[in-house]
């Protein structure tokens, strides 16, 4: 009798087995975060535990290593199920058929804990292609101390560029007295996250309303002079080339400039460099002439479903769960923000005891309507990475320069842009 | 019959053993050259199929503006690279030729920045060379009152030749080993024989050093240029090709259409076109060789 027992419930225990094994799916899920790896496979395994019938395999990987492998990847139909995918890319992998149309999945989710502006930015044809998990946006840096010291209130919300060229031009100080500038009101060059935001907060457009030819309209001409004159003509910010050696992202923070716009993500390096030497906040970047309504430069990080995948359930079930509630905000750096809006609206994400302390302007500006300048050859065109010196990028950083002119600079990049864009755009 | 079998499986057991190198050779070698070649005919972006586009690569690259300067650049870096590096490279082999005490030392020092990270070399002379906050312009102003010194790397007439000058200074110590080991093998009977003749120290040189290294000195050529048209880390890590595209050159070019616009086939089109350009030269320089090499004392 004991042994019958046992005997069955072996037999049992190898058919329940059997059974689960057959109805268990293994989604393989790929991210560029090797950093974080500990904390995503927690994450993964409280996700198996409510889902026991999914098993998922974690790659991670560096960025440089991770696009080259994934596009390899994808040339072989074999992509993992789920991966992270960035905004500049989203258009030129859908439209090479290689990402799961998310539509009927978001539709059944309720989209006021998120933040829909962002979904825009992962569209492509009227289709979501990648669910965000996080985005970032661009604020205006300030050093408090250089204010106070000045005498000048913070930024506000309706800053003009009339406001701001005042205090950047009270801002610029030749310290020690040795005829050279050793603290800059401002500090920007071609970059994207330097440029787009003011041009956007005029109204402006750098591309045509379809993204598909470089057209800069009068208001973004209008914001280039604007910013291009700040070296040229107030001499509130140094030229680039002046800045040589000096990783762009510490000037500010090593105290050479007392204003900067650049992505949210860079308050983590803010922190880090700055740690209690002075005081800084962030602001709204300021209005220009032809303001009408705040528009936000912001684009998500996200998560895409393979095209290829034989699982699009199990695949969006891990989608979902990576981007709502379960994530903690220690997987968030500092200034990215949770793209499920109660984390981002929590106590523990504003970190209000923690510089820079007003870090809701954020969560405020991903309501606005949002605005970006990605297209298939962006990096090219734009001149970003490794390419940094290129494109629009590098035509502007001749103006501040003092190399070209910027009616002579901006003629000769409409001509190479479209170039670029036309090779995509026909 | 069993002694017959192993006779006839054993010609096949080198093969057998060769076998790994010959597919690291295929696999990583030659069928990706052969693969370039053919993707240089197609837009491939990677993450879609290649689409043929005939010879629309070769002829964008050849009626764009940004090529040409690009080879110009690359040609500009390689006159300067490949004359430092060999003169310097045989200046310092002919110094640390001597047996002096400590000699070890001072080879090992002219060999350190060859093996040290060339992402450290660039950061730390990026350093060196910023034009507000580093120590060159600290000098050339303070103790040289040069009143509006160069930006440098942050210069578009001057990026490239900074450049230049720190790809010498980094890889001078393996032209020198080099040269250093040609030095050796040179029997000192002729050295003895010419200083019973009256030679002197400057002809020595001159007649006996020079000729009899000229297999080492051709060797070293041929590398230097390869490795000049190869340089890419460097300008990676202190330019990025910029300010413009004043610092880029063929490598560093197809790097960016390779990786970061996902251009493939129009890097494998530029990889061609540096292919072309090396294996010409590389001809002509074994073509000239018998004109100036030695091989017999």
């Amino acid at each position: 009798m004991k042994k019958f027992f046992l005997i069955s419930t072996v037999i049992l225990l190898l058919i329940m087995s059997v059974v689960s094994i057959g109805k268990t799916v293994t989604i393989r899920y790929w991210m560029w975060d090797p950093s974080i790896r500990a904390k995503e496979e927690t994450l993964i395994k409280a996700f198996e535990k409510t889902h026991p019938n999914i098993k998922v395999e974690l790659t991670t990987m560096e960025p440089k290593n991770y696009w080259p492998k994934l596009s390899a990847m994808s040339a072989a139909k074999s992509l993992p199920d789920v991966f992270n995918m960035s905004s500049g890319y989203v258009e030129g992998w859908a439209s090479a058929g290689l990402l799961y149309k998310l539509n009927d999945f978001v539709s059944q989710l309720d989209l006021s804990k998120y933040f829909p502006k962002l979904f825009s930015v992962t569209t492509y044809n009227g289709n979501i292609y990648a669910f965000p998990f996080a985005w970032v946006t661009t604020v205006l840096y300030y050093n408090k101390d250089m204010f106070d010291e000045a005498g000048l209130a913070y930024p506000t919300d309706d800053w003009t560029w009339f406001d701001f060229l005042n205090a950047a031009i009270r801002l610029t100080k030749d310290k020690n007295g040795d005829g050279k500038i050793d603290q800059w009101g401002y500090w920007f060059y071609g970059r994207y996250a330097h440029i787009e935001p003011w041009i956007y907060q005029d109204g402006g457009r750098l591309l045509n309303e379809n993204k598909t030819r470089f057209a800069p309209d009068a208001n973004a001409m209008e914001t280039l002079k604007f910013l291009t004159d700040l070296v040229l003509k107030y001499k509130v910010a140094p030229s680039k080339k002046s800045m040589t050696g000096v990783r762009q992202q510490d000037v500010f923070p090593l105290g050479m400039a007392a204003m900067w716009t650049d992505g949210s993500w860079n308050i983590e390096n803010n922190r880090r460099i700055i740690k209690g030497k002075f005081r800084w906040g962030i602001a709204k970047v300021p209005r220009g002439p032809h303001w009408t309504h705040d528009i936000t430069y912001a684009w998500p990080d996200s998560i895409s479903i393979s095209a290829f995948t034989k699982h699009p359930k199990e695949a969006w079930e891990l989608v979902k769960f990576l981007t709502g509630p379960a994530v903690p905000v220690n997987l968030f750096m500092a200034g990215k923000v949770p793209s499920y809006k109660p984390t981002a609206y929590s106590e523990e994400w504003l970190q209000k005891d923690k510089q820079p302390g007003n870090m809701d302007l954020i969560l405020k500006l991903g309501n606005n309507p949002v605005r970006t300048s990605f297209t298939k050859g962006w990096s090219e065109w734009r001149g970003y990475g490794g390419a940094e010196g290129m494109g629009l990028n590098g035509a502007i950083d001749k103006v501040i320069n003092g190399e070209e002119s910027l009616d002579k600079a901006m003629e000769e990049s409409t001509i190479y842009v479209n170039k670029v864009l036309e090779r995509y755009y026909k | 019959m069993i002694y017959d079998h192993i006779m006839r499986t054993r010609r096949y057991v080198p093969y057998l053993f060769l076998l790994p190198a010959i597919i690291g050779l295929f696999g990583f070698r030659l069928i990706p050259i052969v693969w370039a070649f053919l993707m240089s005919f197609t837009r491939w972006s990677v993450y879609a199929p290649p689409q043929w586009l005939g010879l629309a690569n070769y002829k964008e690259l050849f009626s764009s503006e940004l090529f040409w300067g690009i080879l110009k650049n690359t040609f500009v870096y390689t006159a300067i690279y490949v004359p430092g590096v060999m003169i310097i490279g045989l200046i310092l082999a002919v110094l640390v030729n001597n047996r002096l005490r400590g000699i070890a030392f001072f080879r090992g020092l002219l060999f350190a920045p060859v093996v040290t990270s060339a992402v450290a070399i660039g950061m730390v002379w990026g350093w060196i060379l910023s034009p507000r906050f580093g120590i060159l312009n600290h000098v050339l102003e303070h103790w040289f009152s040069v009143s509006n010194p160069p930006a440098w790397l942050g210069d578009r007439n001057i990026a490239l030749i900074a450049i230049a000058f720190v790809a010498v200074w980094q890889r001078v110590g393996y032209q020198m080993v080099l040269f250093l080991a040609g030095l050796q093998d040179i029997p000192t009977v002729f050295y003895e024989a010419a200083k019973i003749d009256g030679a002197n120290r400057w002809q020595r040189f001159w007649k006996i050093t020079l000729p009899l290294l000229s297999p080492t000195t051709f060797f070293v050529l041929i590398i230097s240029i390869i490795d000049s048209f190869r340089n890419f880390t460097i300008i990676y890590t202190m330019t990025r090709g910029g300010p413009g595209s004043s610092s880029t050159t063929l490598a560093y070019a197809i790097y960016q259409n390779a990786f970061i616009f996902s251009r493939m086939g129009y890097a494998s089109s530029l990889a061609y076109i540096l292919l072309i350009i090396v294996g010409t030269i590389t001809l002509i320089n074994f073509y000239f060789k018998k004109k100036w090499v030695k091989y017999k004392y």
